[in-house]
């Protein structure tokens, strides 16, 4: 389980030692939309470019202050030359400030490729299916060009594969913090999300495989208290993760790009592999920045709420989040009809952590009104 | 029996002894840098008032920003739930407390047996807060406790934009400049701190009988303010500053009993 903390918290060099090991490309992604498997079956490291939590000030020229402060801190790392080591970068039409930080970093930071892939927004549109494909038609062609080596179907084969057994394990993971005790606990789960959104799937894979042989009884002593659903935008803020479950309560569940929404749905089977990637992206649990005009998100939080055995939701988003800003009030007033509590959080590049204490500890006072009452 | 809430707040400390479940003393001291040495002061003090010995109390409950600095507590509390144990004791049909401190604003709705149903907090700015008040009064060479009479008098209401102290204590500048009078500007900076505290209010939604409590209730310029805000009166209980402490204290002696 240590190794997911280790490869959070050593990206870069998980990275770095990955071409050194292999002298294969990498590329940085900036959106969960992004057809990973393309890349993976061309050789390619697909890695998502993240933020630091460190407060920077190298972004203004470039970004609007009022741009959420997410999409600020991932420019800042490429200003910075955290990301040195990509070749290329690419990202998918999800929300406009992250597309800002995209286009800033083409125009200042040297790339050997980059794309911008125009995912679809009305994915409930019976034609988003057919649109995406023919996308991700051009852009498999802009990768082999730029590789110079075609990319089989076999390679597609096997990186469809690859890429479903991670969801399918990360979905077992997930399906043992249904459990009275879970065996992990919601910091570890995001270690384990965040971190498989960089390393190669197959070492992860392996990961993974050896923690579920060893899971059972794990942390059968730790006091679960209060059962957390957590519900957002991006979010990898571990401080924040482990300050809550260090007050009395245990994340048994998410809905979040770095959590549950990455790997929720397999690409199905399909002799037209690029296809099954379609089906497999437009179909995936819904970023609000998509989920229009039906509100598929609510009823799938409720009825994992639900399955999960949730007693409180705390919703964050990155501060100035637009997409997050819509949906939110709509999942608080869905949440409360079936009388589960929420806690509204705001997050910045920093979590100040001494206020979000005291707000979660009054929240989980709430939930447990009558210790107190 | 008595039983001792302490409420350590960012600029007060509060504490609050019970005797027997019903209110017996209570002391405010101020916070200083060294916490635990302004707890012990308090503390000791209370217990002067009281005319009572430290042996003599069976519990300590702890709430505030400062309740882990309480060495001598048997539990704590958020503000949030002492807030809303201590308002029921004293306003039973209470419906939403709002609580205006130094450093924080809190809006609390609870239900008819005084549970907390839904709150929020000021986020992480001091625009929503007491010591907003307390740094436009010395922008304008005013005590703080002038504020408040002198913003009732004012004429005119001035808009102020800044959603940050630091920036409305510029605009305080500049309307002095622009020769608004004090009255006026006081009844800006109330008008500006109220409406953060609305929004907030309106966000755990509004229902009667609403209470004001906390160090900021005592200011009648923002009082006024916060009612012509909301179209409605708000109660300010006796002793609106130790709510917090009492419902602590309320808690330690029904965890003693």
């Amino acid at each position: 389980m240590k190794q997911f903390q280790s490869w959070y918290e050593n990206h870069h060099q998980y990275c770095k030692d990955w071409k050194a090991r292999t002298g294969g490309k990498i590329v940085g992604y900036m959106c969960t939309y992004v057809p990973e498997e393309i890349l993976y079956a061309a050789g390619i490291l697909p890695t998502r470019v993240l933020g630091s939590h460190e407060p920077h000030d190298v972004t203004e020229p470039h970004i609007f202050g009022m741009y959420c402060p997410f999409c600020r801190d991932v420019l800042a790392q490429g200003l910075k030359k955290r990301y040195d080591y990509i070749d290329g970068l690419t990202i998918s039409q999800s929300c406009l400030h992250i597309r800002q930080a995209f286009t800033s970093w083409q125009m200042h930071l040297p790339l050997e490729w980059s794309y911008y892939l125009p995912m679809p927004h009305h994915v409930q549109s019976p034609r988003a299916v057919p649109f995406l494909r023919e996308e991700l038609v051009s852009f498999k062609k802009s990768v082999e060009e730029w590789t110079g080596k075609e990319i089989t179907d076999e390679a597609l084969d096997h990186a469809i594969d690859v890429y479903n057994t991670n969801r399918r394990l990360m979905r077992q993971i997930y399906e043992l913090r249904k459990a009275e005790n879970p065996p992990i606990t919601g910091l570890e789960a995001m270690y384990m999300v965040v971190s498989s959104q960089f390393v190669d799937k197959a070492d992860h894979n392996k990961e993974l495989e050896r923690v579920l042989q060893n899971i059972d009884g794990r942390l059968a002593d730790r006091e679960v208290g209060t059962r957390l659903m957590i519900i957002g935008s991006e979010n990898d803020d571990v401080a924040f993760m482990s300050m809550a479950e260090s007050v009395g309560a245990t994340f048994v569940t998410d809905d979040h790009c770095t959590g549950s929404r990455y790997f929720w749905n397999e690409a199905p089977q399909d002799a037209d592999r690029l296809n099954a990637l379609a089906i497999r992206y437009v179909e995936r649990p819904r970023c609000p920045t998509k989920d229009w005009p039906e509100r598929s998100r609510i009823p799938h939080l409720l009825s994992m709420a639900k399955e999960w055995g949730v007693e409180g939701v705390i919703l964050i988003q990155q501060k100035f989040c637009d997409p997050h800003e819509l949906d939110i009030p709509a999942i608080k007033k869905a949440f409360e009809e079936i009388d589960i509590p929420t806690l509204f959080l705001e997050f910045d590049v920093t979590t100040p952590v001494g206020p979000f204490r005291i707000r979660v500890e009054a929240f989980l006072e709430m939930i447990r009104g009558e210790d107190l009452f | 029996m008595f039983n001792v809430g302490i409420d350590v707040g960012a600029k007060t400390i509060k504490v609050v002894i019970l005797r027997d479940g019903q209110p017996f003393a209570q002391y405010k001291g101020l916070a200083g840098m060294d916490t635990a040495e302004s707890v012990e002061q308090a503390y000791t003090e209370a217990l002067k008032e009281a005319g009572i010995s430290r042996d003599q109390v069976k519990r300590v409950v702890s709430t505030g920003v400062g309740r882990k600095e309480v060495p001598f507590s048997d539990e704590e509390v958020t503000e949030v739930g002492a807030d809303s144990k201590g308002i029921i004791f004293v306003m039973p049909n209470c419906r939403t407390c709002i609580d205006v401190g130094a450093e924080e604003g809190r809006a609390i709705r609870c239900d008819d047996g005084g549970k907390v149903r839904d709150f929020a907090v000021n986020e992480k700015c001091a625009a929503g807060a007491g010591s907003f008040v307390e740094s436009m009064s010395r922008a304008l060479e005013l005590k703080l406790h002038e504020m408040g009479e002198l913003s009732l008098k004012a004429t005119r209401t001035v808009p102020m934009n800044a959603q940050c102290a630091v920036f409305a204590e510029s605009e305080v500048v500049s309307l002095i400049h622009s020769d608004t009078t004090k009255e006026d500007i006081a009844r800006s900076v109330h008008d500006a701190i109220a409406s953060r505290i609305i929004s907030m209010v309106r966000r755990v939604g509004i229902e009667p009988e609403i209470a004001l409590i906390g160090g900021v209730s005592h200011n009648v310029g923002f009082v006024e303010c916060l009612e012509r805000g909301l179209e409605t009166k708000v109660t300010i209980p006796d002793n609106a500053e130790f709510i917090g402490a009492l419902g602590a204290a309320l808690l330690a002696y029904e965890g003693s009993k």
